[in-house]
């Protein structure tokens, strides 16, 4: 099988996931279009009909604001759901990168709360447009920050992600303050791209797939250490992917 | 007595009941449709100002409920509803004449701030 067929093959794989992710999300956003309604039903006929001073009256319009609050907040989760799910649609698309870092440290920063470390975005207002894939390129941004937020101690460190131009690249940079790891980053990102590599044993599996993910992107990954607490990750990536 | 009469097109038969039902209590006429051929049987029979049209349906799409809706009954206005994170539908709907869309869940306050101007729309043509 030439390598053209198995890009192919696994575009439509995904591809699929995506499409029944996104027609999932469409009805979940259906059923709670409908518990929306039923709710809104029930404190307009609460308003209308229920005297002021019956006992149960604030406890229930006040039941009936916290379902609706849960109901904002599930279709939110629905929304980030639905986008990430279309990210899968076609292996190549022009998309603003600035927005992509937002829509993934959305998605990540779930795991950064399980783990007491802060995640922040700094992107300009203004779209930074390349042709990629944008579902490697999540999975890859992904993949660094959730190394980021392992090297950070709890409650005390954050993550942050800048996104810049940088002449005919597009930079991902993943800044954390936890212990410097920059040596042994640059060590398993070389052998990963390495025709020798390292033995199995010392290889960082994880840590291979996202370097050779990248290099198949036509993107490089370097690290950079930041004094005594932190790392740089900079991700490059070419503004026209093939 | 009503300001506008409203067609409510939805397969979701609970989303329209409730719906139809807080529209009613505000004092709104409404009629309602399970589907796209069944809305436009309705509006032969009976102007509405305002359709209030999902865009997915089974059978006869929303976006060409939309276009017949358009071609047949050029003053009545069409609010989308779309069920989808993204606002594609929503803007390809503009493009064929909608007035507006709203993404579900909807607020039903933006909903009648909607109607309203759709219905003054609608008069004005």
């Amino acid at each position: 099988m030439t390598k053209k067929v198995e890009q192919l093959i696994r575009a439509k794989e995904i591809g699929f996931m995506g499409k029944v992710t996104a027609s999932l999300s469409h009805e979940i956003k259906n059923t709670l279009a409908i518990i929306n309604e039923s709710v809104g039903l029930m404190g307009d006929l609460l308003g209308k009909d229920a005297p002021k001073d019956w006992p149960p009256y604030s406890r229930l319009t006040n039941l009936l604001v916290s379902i609706e609050e849960q109901i904002q907040r599930s279709a939110a989760i629905v929304k980030r759901l639905n986008q990430f799910a279309h990210s899968m649609d076609k292996p190549l698309v022009d998309l603003d990168l600035h927005e992509l870092v937002r829509q993934i440290t959305t998605l990540a920063q779930r795991f950064a709360r399980l783990r007491g470390v802060q995640l922040e975005v700094e992107t300009a207002p203004e779209s930074l447009m390349i042709h990629g894939d944008p579902f490697r390129i999540q999975y890859v941004i992904f993949g660094f920050i959730e190394r980021a937020l392992w090297r950070c101690s709890p409650n005390q460190t954050k993550v942050t992600l800048v996104c810049s131009p940088s002449e005919d690249m597009a930079q991902v940079i993943v800044k954390d303050q936890g212990s410097p790891e920059g040596d042994w980053l640059r060590e398993q990102i070389a052998a990963a791209l390495s025709p020798t590599g390292i033995s199995p044993g010392e290889q960082d599996p994880e840590l291979a797939i996202l370097a050779l993910t990248m290099a198949e992107l036509g993107g490089s990954v370097e690290i950079e250490e930041v004094g005594k607490n932190g790392n740089k990750v900079i991700l490059s990536f070419p503004a026209k992917m093939h | 007595m009503s300001e506008y009469r409203v067609l409510l097109v939805d397969d979701e038969e609970e989303f329209v009941s409730a719906l139809s039902e807080r529209l009613m209590l505000r004092g709104i006429e409404v009629d309602s449709a399970l589907n796209g051929e069944a809305a436009l049987a309705r509006l032969v029979e009976k102007e509405f100002e305002v359709v209030i049209l999902d865009v997915m349906m089974p059978g006869l799409g929303g976006l060409e409920v939309l276009r017949q809706i358009k071609s047949t009954h050029p003053n009545t206005q069409v609010i989308l509803l779309t069920g989808h994170g993204s606002t594609r539908e929503g803007i390809e709907g503009m493009r064929l004449g909608a007035f507006d869309y709203l993404i579900k869940p909807v607020d039903i306050e933006e909903m009648l701030a909607k109607m309203k101007e759709a219905a003054k729309a609608a008069r004005m043509r």
